[in-house]
């Protein structure tokens, strides 16, 4: 009787162990997800869901009625409807996405968040085919006669954390050593607001980042100079996702061979440029 | 019994190896020194001491007005406190650092970033302070008060050389919490915008965690907030067994 109870007792500590180790592997994946007709697997059944960092117009940002519009959101949308799925955004801080721990954490399946293909994320996603060429642009408030970095000497320029403008200041600064203090701003509400509330006398960001803002903001800010990085952006998926990379490629150039891709420039950036 | 089972499956189901590469890669803790200690925990340090100095002016203030006799003052204090401890310190933060810069174009705040972190954390502690020196005045036996007057001091007097010394031997371990908080909450300083010379420890963290895409520098950032916290913590406990036992 004695050794009846316990092992019973025994076999209810091992049930608890097993329930306790299933629940912590349970933990780690949720199976929630779907595979549509052609054979990408998502981990929403239904969903293709976009990691991306709001604000970014004209790339990505919430309109008046609070949806998310904008260049990437547009184009990811023909994915998604190549999939024959609907796109669902997740707004989420930048080091997530571009440090791929979003994807590999299964959040979402795609990321498009007006992203530079960089041999550093490269490591760590897998991009897209580029699909905008991007230079960074340096915006002063109006009326600053500043036209170089050099003359922004003992001044404070913004940047956006963990971006490529960033990236690319800190590098003239350090290799030409500049006298600039490099403020670090956590996005790119935060830098904008802190130019024009002249916390820094000059901010760096993306150059239609710049123009959407002007557009909003007439006569308030100005790009003084432009610096071609030959940046392009990317969409990134997680590591070995071939499937929707291959999705993702093919819709891109459906819709530069259509005119799609064209239409959708004119309405969120502009008129191209003739290059 | 479920605890210990569960810190058992844990521990058998971990995958060490990956796990000691993932969080204690040595050689990346290393490239974080000395700008760890010299750049983000002196900041986070400095941060926290200028919130909790203006926040204990400013909080001992409103517990006297909070106590005064003279209603106007009350209520002003009781207003402060209600608003300031209800508003995330996040809130306030924006409020001083995005909010003040546009309601006054062309004024700035004093000390930058520095003056910007005082006031924006430490409005919120002088809430919470202000509460905890309020019960701290409180608790002084009454008769004390009486004894100091009938002596002839002035209430004036008799406050300051008789009743805040007690109160603050009162009070210490809560303001010795409330400086852990604030030392926590010094990690909200970058949505103010950073340099490299006015980075604090989490922020350090998260950028270094970006460019080695490796969490070892949130162990190291963790551990050296720890360096802060504990000793605080022992000295909370050392002090309120020396009040246990003088009672």
């Amino acid at each position: 009787m004695k050794s009846l109870g316990y092992s019973r007792r025994m076999a209810t500590l091992a049930t608890a162990a097993a329930l306790v180790v299933g629940g912590l592997a349970g933990c780690a994946k949720e199976d929630t997800g779907g595979t549509t007709e052609g054979g990408v697997a998502l981990i929403k059944a239904g969903a293709l869901t976009t990691c991306t960092h709001l604000p970014y117009a004209p790339f990505q940002a919430p309109d008046e009625t609070g949806k998310v519009v904008g260049f990437d959101v547009a184009l990811v949308d023909l994915v998604a409807k190549k999939l024959g799925v609907t796109q669902e955004i997740i707004d989420t801080p930048f080091e997530g996405i571009k440090s791929g721990s979003d994807l590999n954490a299964g959040k979402c399946d795609i990321a498009a968040a007006g992203m530079t293909i960089t041999d550093e994320r490269k490591q760590v996603l897998d991009f897209s085919d580029p699909y905008f060429d991007a230079t960074q642009a340096l915006a002063v408030l109006t009326g600053n006669q500043v036209k170089t970095l050099e003359e922004l000497a003992g001044k404070r320029v913004g940047v956006q954390g963990g971006t490529t403008g960033e990236d690319y200041i800190k590098t003239q600064v350090e290799q030409k050593s500049l006298d600039i203090e490099v403020v670090s701003y956590k996005d790119l509400a935060a830098q904008q607001q802190a130019l024009a509330t002249k916390q820094v006398d000059a901010a760096v960001n993306d150059l239609p980042v710049w123009n959407e803002y002007i557009k909003n903001n007439v006569g308030k800010v100005e790009v003084a100079a432009g610096f071609d990085t030959g940046e392009q952006y990317g969409f990134a998926v997680k590591k070995g996702n071939a499937e929707l990379l291959k999705a993702v490629n093919e819709s891109l150039a459906a819709a530069r061979a259509d005119g799609t891709y064209d239409q959708i420039y004119a309405t969120w950036i502009g008129a191209k440029p003739t290059a | 019994m479920v605890f210990a089972l569960v810190i058992l499956a844990v521990v058998t189901a971990a995958d060490w190896a990956t796990l000691s590469d993932a969080f204690f890669r040595l050689d990346i803790a290393q490239g974080m020194f000395p700008e760890a200690i010299t750049v983000a925990l002196r900041n986070t340090v400095l941060y926290t001491l200028l919130a909790f100095v203006f926040g204990l002016v400013l909080g001992l203030i409103l517990a006297l007005m909070r106590l005064s006799s003279i209603l106007p003052y009350r209520w002003f204090a009781t207003a402060y406190i209600e608003l300031f401890r209800g508003l995330p310190s996040l809130l306030v933060l924006f409020m001083v650092g995005y909010g003040v810069p546009l309601a006054f174009p062309d004024r700035e705040i004093p000390g930058g970033v520095y003056g910007s972190v005082t006031l924006g954390l430490g409005l919120t502690a002088a809430a919470y302070m202000a509460e905890t020196l309020r019960a701290g005045i409180q608790a002084v036996p009454k008769g004390q008060l009486e004894a100091a007057r009938t002596l002839g001091m002035s209430h004036t007097r008799a406050m300051i050389s008789i009743i805040l010394p007690q109160a603050f031997r009162i009070v210490i371990p809560p303001l010795t919490n409330e400086i852990i908080l604030l030392t926590k909450d010094t990690s909200l300083v970058y949505v103010l915008g950073v340099t490299s010379t006015t980075i604090e420890l989490t922020k350090f963290a998260g950028d270094a965690l970006n460019t080695r895409v490796n969490p070892t520098p949130l162990v190291v950032a963790g551990l050296l907030y720890l360096l802060i916290t504990l000793p605080l913590s022992q000295l909370v406990r050392g002090l309120e067994r020396r009040a246990a036992r003088e009672r």
